[in-house]
């Protein structure tokens, strides 16, 4: 057999080739030659692989054809028309009929009216038509002779200045020229009035026809909007279908990748840096439209429009767009079904994306704030990231084709996925790193809800309260230059006793539920469910040593200065109501026990029970069984004197305060606690640990010799010393014999930039957690953060480790939220480069004024105050407003920086309202301190820093004028004008809380001149919350204030203060109702009342806050009104940017409407 | 189920898997190539091989499995013996390891690196090349026979024969290359081109894989130093591709398929083509994971899997093993039995021309030989260096850190 036969056996019988029978030069072969394969059968191959290879190119070109993006954008036109065609079918519908009839019949009756003197129109018309010939002609030649002037003058100046032969011809010639081009604008000007006769002669005919046609599409102007659009949206239509066919879609395409290039904000392409090019609007068309949003948004949107046009006074116009807006929202709402994303407008288009927004479109793009992949067009390669593992299984899909509506697969070389939903504010760190608040502009006062920005600023106040910083060098603005999170423990051993150290560090979470103190000690790695039995009595064996040793240390290190004794009992009754009143608890909680608002349950409360603020100082729960009460009367007496960087302020207690609360504080006892059995140190865990920490740098028989000649205390101190290495300690607290040592933790700057393989999973994808919910374990660098501060040791899980190569992170307890918040941090702090113009907040202004946000952190003034719009944690406990600190927000441009400064220094330099019994502090700020604090509170409001209206005199008439208008108003209803001592003012009938209002006498060295009439406008603008009536109300038409002695004047209640202030306005009663109706007149009248019955000086504060001698200087009264009458001059300040004559309409307030 | 994955897993290991293919290798080429029977001396020495496996397998697992594993390849190999290379057999087999490797795709990990857009082609050369090997040695096969039973080879019944440009070569080109283009065209619709994003130098991947063609190469560097593999082998290889023809002076087999007219050259050639080079091209591809660590092709690429690396160096061995001795500090005498080795491996042509080689020598006359001998023994130094680390753990033969020179 011979291989092949197969192949050839046929081709031999084939027919012979036909070769050239009669070619001169054509060689004949010797025999035919046959074929080695079939012909037919090559030609049929032939034939089917040219069809394949035409079937291959169109294949080609399909695939080519059909983009992902391309079916988003069509999805969204075909939205687009259905909206568009709804409105249409509403704008025909609406359309007036009548009206369009009538106008037509216009257009008919006319063109008969032409038609019936058809001659004359045409003779019209041609006229027209000579003269519009002869009117071209004519504009021709002056512009042509123009041109040639111009020429010629530059012809002559050359020649002159040349000083040529021919300067004196080229001089003729140019005047020439001049004189021509003169003539010729003289004929046009003829012509060009001879054309609009012509042209009035013919409008005489058409006019009535032009009119009605403009009328008509005045009338038509939506619905021909509509059909223009419609136009563009419908693919069908024969233009958009043609422009979009394969292989002609080069040319111009509807359907096409829409891109954005940010030359500010850069992609690392490793080598270089490069502009970022944001082709995400894509798919997500409607991004910066308006129009598109969710149904929840456009309700949150429309009630946020709708309050606004309520409080706030708007133009008319733009009262009428909201009002549009409005309505667009409230359809969306009514629409059957919800617009699902990518086809969604953008959340906040006022803050993001939107043209007038912040961050819009064309600047910043979308992959600065998201991250991902810029350039990507493609759902799986844009770096979408699923936000939990229900949405990654939906997004994966299955093997069913069917069900793989996403096509999203992990990416593991996009080295920045974006940020998951939950985590998107981490996206504004970038730029925002060094603001204390990210959000500052928006009015949180008229938007319900959570704000854009809160979160992040939320979730960095989390890592700087919680203090992830002292572990974890975090090199921004943000999160340096704070103090150590954890209390002093260089004086330990006078504050509590080893006993309750080794509980408390065994557990801290049995002692206070809601201590920011994390457990380190038998956790899951030491005693979990993956540590077998044996491993597991030897870890709890070692752990015990370590927390005996550590405390060893600590006690052995420790001062021991001696605590002067309580002077007497005290009564732990009055002890408690001095503490739920003088303000303790805007920093601390008092009991562990709280009632679950959802159950009604007494159970443990949790840290994310209260707002941050309350967080800041410790939960009271078994105080007394920490400590004793020498040490809490002298701590609260006086905080710094044990430790000097106490965060804790004085409250000036007396000593009977001090008493009084340190008895009450001993009464919170936790006996319990101190039941709990702990077994003494195994002296062979000891030295077995001591001596693993020797052999590092002596060998095994120098380590036992070094140990036998050490006491067991002292082998207990040693390993102490080792152990606070260990775990970090000393991150967080002060320890003698630890200082300047670096912190313990991975530095976490450009955390998020990290790359995904560098994240140990160690073998976990799920795990219980231990509050027995089951966790899932994405493969992305949030999920990794966000369980390893959940559950920090849970990566060491099946993994077979030393004792000591153990992970060592402590266990902080966070609930889901608190963990949420700081993950959103640690993955928020990437290595981005973004153009400085795009950084937030880089100017001078802003950084005095994150200068001073930093220290409203740092020391909590949020937990009394409200500053910037959020705060006052206290107002949970004290229900009645009238009792709470001020609202601090509007501070900046309210008071006098020289009495902030002092204020803040001494709070009791004055007592400006007598009748709260929650203290303001003595926080002992330093000058620098106190100046960022008040530098920021005149930044802030945009106020001057250094004012000096505090001499202002006004002149005597307007201090008439205004006691009378202070009078009519009732101010002293509530206001007092009596004389007091600014220092220990008389307290109010606080039974009679609706009377509660600040001695006008205090005004004049605290708030500013040009704040007080604006305040007396529009006092529930600056503070929502203030019992100050609004007596000048909005007026909506105008914009501006109405007054509400416009008319009142005339009343006979009236009468006598009418009767004096006649004279002022020289017997005009025009005049004077004039005056009475303008509410900012009035308030500048009443402003300078109030200056003149103020106090002029106020003590200093003495240096660090000390008290000095008081000097108060007593307010003189007014003197009583003589009978000057002049004609009353414009109040002091308000006219000072414009000149006002007497008798003019008061200067308009910048950003008001006068009244008229 | 578990049980054959393992197994397969554990044959896969490069130490196992390469020693295996190089003994069937033999086997299949020596003996099954022509008639299938065992020839009494060589064969003993098969079989000696396979018991000396079994007798280390009870000390070392892993040679257990894979001495089983030779005895019942050549148990099969022997049966089937000269059918190997008829119509079916060889067919069949092909189609069964085709199956085998799609009833593989069902397994998650073996999914994950064979349906990698990038390792498609190499699967596909997998095939391509079984393919093509047996096309060619079955035409061999079948022109010996007809030889050995007075005939001429099938190729030499057309030589006389002549035949058009066109159609019948051109027409047939033009047809492959309209074939070849739908082909890549489906191709790379069908398969998305791997890009992936813009590189990094501060975090390569991992592992860091050539390209595929040079996935050989990098294996080398397993076992060499660059120098070696990255130089010097790489140039004899292309320098030795080049001087084969005024080597092989064999008129033989000119223009006909034959094996046994070139027993030698052809077992040379395929067994560095084959194993030295395309295997270690499919060990790089498939079964060289994360850090460059070895993975059976169904085990899950773990990037934190961790392999010690205990190498030694034969000084180490000699001095500090066996005389129980530090390593001397000069480096002429420290690397005494390293140097003497290389150098013996060296100076073994002319003993080999007076030993085993004698008939080559004769054949080929000094320079050819001479040549071509160390040509060969450049090859064999691979298999040698592979099978030194693997059972010794030989790091270097001569290691002089001092001039930067290993071997």
């Amino acid at each position: 057999m011979r291989t092949g036969e197969a192949w050839t056996g046929e081709a031999r019988t084939g027919e012979a080739p036909v070769l050239h029978k009669d070619g001169p030069n054509s060689v004949k072969p010797q025999e035919p030659i046959p074929h080695n394969y079939p012909m037919p059968r090559l030609n049929a191959i032939f034939a089917w692989s040219a069809l394949g290879l035409l079937f291959a190119t169109g294949l080609m070109v399909a695939y080519d054809y059909v983009r992902g993006w391309k079916w988003f954008q069509v999805e969204f036109l075909r939205i687009q028309q259905q909206r568009i065609e709804a409105e249409l079918t509403a704008a025909q519908a609406a359309a007036n009929k009548d009206q369009l009839k009538a106008l037509d019949e216009q257009i008919d009756q006319q063109t008969m009216a032409i038609a019936a003197h058809r001659n004359q129109y045409l003779i019209a018309q041609k006229e027209l038509d000579r003269q519009e010939g002869r009117h071209y002609a004519a504009d021709e030649d002056y512009r042509f002779a123009k041109a040639v002037l111009d020429a010629k003058r530059y012809e002559a100046e050359a020649a002159n200045l040349q000083k040529a032969s021919d300067r004196a011809a080229k001089q003729r010639e140019f005047e020439a020229m001049t004189k021509r081009v003169n003539d010729l604008q003289l004929i046009l000007q003829q012509v060009t009035r001879d054309r609009d006769a012509a042209k009035e002669r013919v409008n005489q005919w058409l006019k009535k026809i032009d009119d009605a046609e403009a009328k008509k599409k005045d009338l038509n102007a939506q619905i021909d909007l509509l059909t223009k659009q419609l136009e563009t949206v419908d693919l069908k239509r024969p233009n958009n279908l043609l422009l979009n066919l394969p292989m002609l879609d080069f040319i111009s395409p509807t359907l096409k990748i829409d891109q954005v290039v940010l030359p500010d904000l850069f992609v690392d392409v490793n080598y270089m840096h490069i502009p970022r090019v944001d082709r995400c609007q894509t798919c997500h068309r409607a991004i910066d439209r308006p129009g598109f949003e969710s149904k929840k948004e456009a309700a949150r949107l429309s009630a946020e429009l709708q309050k606004k046009l309520d409080t706030y006074q708007i133009a008319a116009e733009k009262r009428k767009d909201t009002e549009a807006r409005i309505a667009q929202l409230k359809r969306i709402q009514d629409a059957p079904e919800d617009i699902l994303n990518p086809w969604r407008t953008h959340p906040r288009l006022d803050l993001f994306v939107g043209s007038a927004s912040k961050h819009p479109l064309l600047e910043f793009g979308c992959t600065s704030c998201h991250h991902g992949q810029d350039r990507a067009t493609e759902f799986g390669r844009a770096g979408h990231v699923p936000p939990n593992p229900k949405m990654e299984h939906r997004w994966k899909g299955t093997w069913n084709v069917a069900h793989r509506q996403w096509g999203w697969e992990e990416n593991e070389f996009n080295e920045s996925p974006m940020f998951p939903r939950q985590y998107y504010e981490a996206g504004c760190i970038k730029c925002h790193s060094n603001q204390v608040q990210v959000n500052t502009e928006t009015d949180r006062r008229t938007a319900p809800g959570k704000v854009a920005g809160d979160d992040v600023t939320k979730a960095m106040q989390t890592v700087e309260l919680y203090g992830c910083y002292a572990c974890h060098k975090i090199s921004t603005w943000r999160f340096t230059d704070l103090r150590k999170p954890g209390p002093d423990l260089t004086g330990i051993a006078e504050k509590t006793t080893p006993e309750w150290a080794v509980r408390w560090i065994s557990e801290p979470h049995d002692f206070r539920s809601t201590t920011r103190m994390p457990s380190f000690f038998y956790q899951r790695n030491m005693i979990g469910p993956y540590v077998p039995a044996g491993e597991k009595a030897q870890n709890i064996r070692n752990q015990n040593a370590e927390i005996h040793a550590i405390v060893a240390y600590l006690f052995a290190k420790s001062t021991h200065r001696v605590w002067q004794a309580p002077p007497s009992a005290g009564d732990a009754a009055r002890g408690k109501a001095l503490v739920e009143s003088v303000g303790c608890l805007a920093c601390h909680v008092q009991s562990e026990q709280i009632k679950d608002e959802k159950t009604g349950e007494i159970r443990l409360a949790r840290r994310d029970d209260y707002p941050l603020e309350r967080n800041y100082g410790f939960n009271f729960t078994g105080v007394g069984t920490k400590t004793h009460p020498a040490w809490i009367y002298n701590w609260i007496r006086n905080p710094k004197a044990y430790y000097s960087e106490a965060p804790m302020p004085s409250l000036r207690l007396t000593d009977q305060e001090a008493s009084d609360i340190t008895a009450y504080l001993m009464s919170l006892q936790k006996p319990q606690f101190m039941m709990k059995r702990v077994d003494a140190a195994d002296p062979k865990a000891v030295h077995d640990l001591a001596k693993g920490y020797l052999l590092n740098t002596m060998s095994d028989v120098d380590a036992e010799a070094k140990l036998k000649s050490m006491s067991m205390n002292d082998q207990l101190v040693y390993l102490g010393q080792r152990s606070i290495e260990k775990y970090g300690c000393y991150s967080c607290h002060n320890i003698q014999g630890f200082e300047g040592l670096k912190p313990i933790g991975t530095e976490l700057t450009i955390e998020g930039s990290k790359a995904l393989h560098l994240f140990d999973f160690g073998f976990v994808h799920k795990y219980q957690h231990e509050s027995g919910k089951t966790e899932e374990v994405q493969h992305n660098v949030p999920s990794w953060i966000y369980n390893k501060v959940r559950s920090p040791r849970v990566y060491d899980d099946q993994r077979a480790k030393g004792y000591n190569d153990k992970l060592k992170m402590p266990n902080f307890h966070l609930s889901e939220e608190e963990a949420r918040l700081i993950t959103m941090v640690v993955a928020g702090m990437t290595k981005d480069m973004v153009a400085s113009n795009r950084v937030a907040a880089m100017d001078a202004r802003n950084r005095l004024i994150e200068e001073g946000r930093k220290r409203v952190s740092q020391h909590n003034c949020r937990a009394c105050h409200i500053v910037d719009g959020s705060g006052r944690a206290i107002a949970a406990l004290i229900s009645d407003t009238n009792f709470l600190p001020p609202d601090l927000t509007p501070e900046g441009g309210r008071a006098q920086s020289p009495f902030l400064f002092n204020f803040l220094k001494d709070p009791t330099t004055m007592k400006i309202r007598p009748w709260l019994s929650v203290r303001m502090p003595t926080f002992h700020f330093d000058d620098q301190e106190t100046n960022a604090l008040v530098a920021y509170f005149a930044n802030e409001a945009k106020a001057p820093m250094f004012d000096t209206t505090r001499v202002a005199n006004p002149p005597a008439q307007n201090i008439a004028i205004g006691r009378e208008v202070f009078t009519m108003l009732r101010c002293s209803q509530c206001h007092s004008t009596a004389p007091v001592n600014p220092e220990n003012p008389p307290v109010p009938d606080i039974a009679n809380a609706q009377s509660l209002a600040p001695n006008l006498t205090l005004a004049r060295v605290r708030l500013r001149h040009e704040w007080i009439p604006d305040w007396i406008r529009r006092p529930g603008e600056m503070i929502p919350s203030t019992r100050m009536p609004a007596n000048f109300p909005h007026d909506n038409e105008t914009g501006g204030f109405k007054s509400p002695l416009a008319g009142a004047i005339d009343t006979p209640a009236f009468a006598t203060q009418k009767a004096a202030l006649l004279p002022y306005f020289h017997n005009d009663e025009k005049e004077l109702r004039r005056t009475m109706s303008d509410a900012v007149a009035l308030t500048d009248y009443l402003r300078d009342y109030i200056w003149s019955i103020g106090i002029k000086e106020m003590r200093p504060a003495g240096e660090g806050g000390v008290t000095v001698t008081p000097l108060p200087s007593m307010p003189a009264a007014p003197a009583p009104k003589t009978g000057a009458l002049e004609k009353a001059p414009r109040p002091v300040g308000a006219g000072k940017a414009l000149p006002v004559g007497v008798g003019q309409a008061p200067p308009p307030v910048p950003g008001f409407r006068p009244t008229k | 189920m578990t049980f054959i994955k393992d197994f397969i897993n554990v044959l896969s290991a490069a130490s196992i898997s390469f020693v295996l293919l190089s003994s069937v290798f033999a086997f299949i080429v020596y003996f099954n190539l022509f008639d299938g029977k065992l020839k009494s001396k060589i064969g003993g020495g098969f079989i000696g091989f396979g018991a000396l496996l079994i007798v280390a397998g009870l000390f070392i697992k892993p040679l257990l499995y894979l001495g089983i594993t030779y005895f019942l390849i050549m148990f099969v190999l022997a049966h089937l013996g000269g059918r190997l290379w008829d119509h079916k057999t060889g067919l069949w087999m092909l189609i069964l390891g085709g199956g085998f490797f799609a009833l593989s795709m069902l397994d998650g990990n073996f999914y994950l690196i064979a349906a990698k857009p990038d390792n498609v082609p190499i699967a596909a050369m997998i095939f391509l090349l079984g393919f093509f090997t047996w096309v060619a040695l079955r035409k061999a096969y079948l022109n010996d026979r007809q030889m050995l039973a007075g005939g001429i080879p099938w190729e030499k019944t057309e030589s006389d024969e002549k035949l058009f440009t066109w159609p019948d070569l051109v027409y047939t080109e033009m047809l492959c290359m309209i074939i070849l283009t739908i082909v890549m065209i489906i191709w790379s619709v069908a398969l998305r081109a791997p890009l992936e994003e813009a590189a990094n130098p501060t975090s390569s991947p991992n592992p860091a894989k050539a390209p595929w063609y040079f996935l050989g190469l990098q294996e080398m560097l397993v076992y060499f130093d660059p120098w070696l593999a990255g130089v010097v082998l790489p140039t004899l290889i292309i320098v030795g591709l080049m001087a084969i023809p005024y080597i092989d002076t064999n008129p033989r087999g000119n223009g006909y398929y034959s094996f046994r007219e070139r027993k030698w050259e052809l077992g040379i050639f395929l067994y560095g083509f084959l194993v030295l080079w395309s295997f270690l091209i499919i060990t790089g591809t498939f079964l060289r994971g994360p850090n460059w660590n070895f993975f059976g092709p169904y085990e899950y690429w773990d990037p934190n899997k961790l392999v010690p690396l205990v190498n030694v160096d034969l000084s180490e061995i000699i001095w500090v093993k066996m005389l129980g001795m530090p390593l001397p500090k000069l480096w002429v005498i420290r690397e005494m039995f390293g140097i003497i080795f290389v150098l013996g491996y060296l100076g073994l042509p002319p003993l080999l021309a007076i030993g085993p080689f004698r008939r080559f020598y004769q054949k080929m006359g000094p320079p050819r030989y001479y040549v071509g001998t160390f040509l060969f023994l450049f090859m064999m130094s691979l298999p040698i260096k592979m099978v030194l680390r693997w059972l010794f753990n030989l790091k270097y033969i001569v290691h002089i850190q001092e001039i930067f020179f290993n071997v």
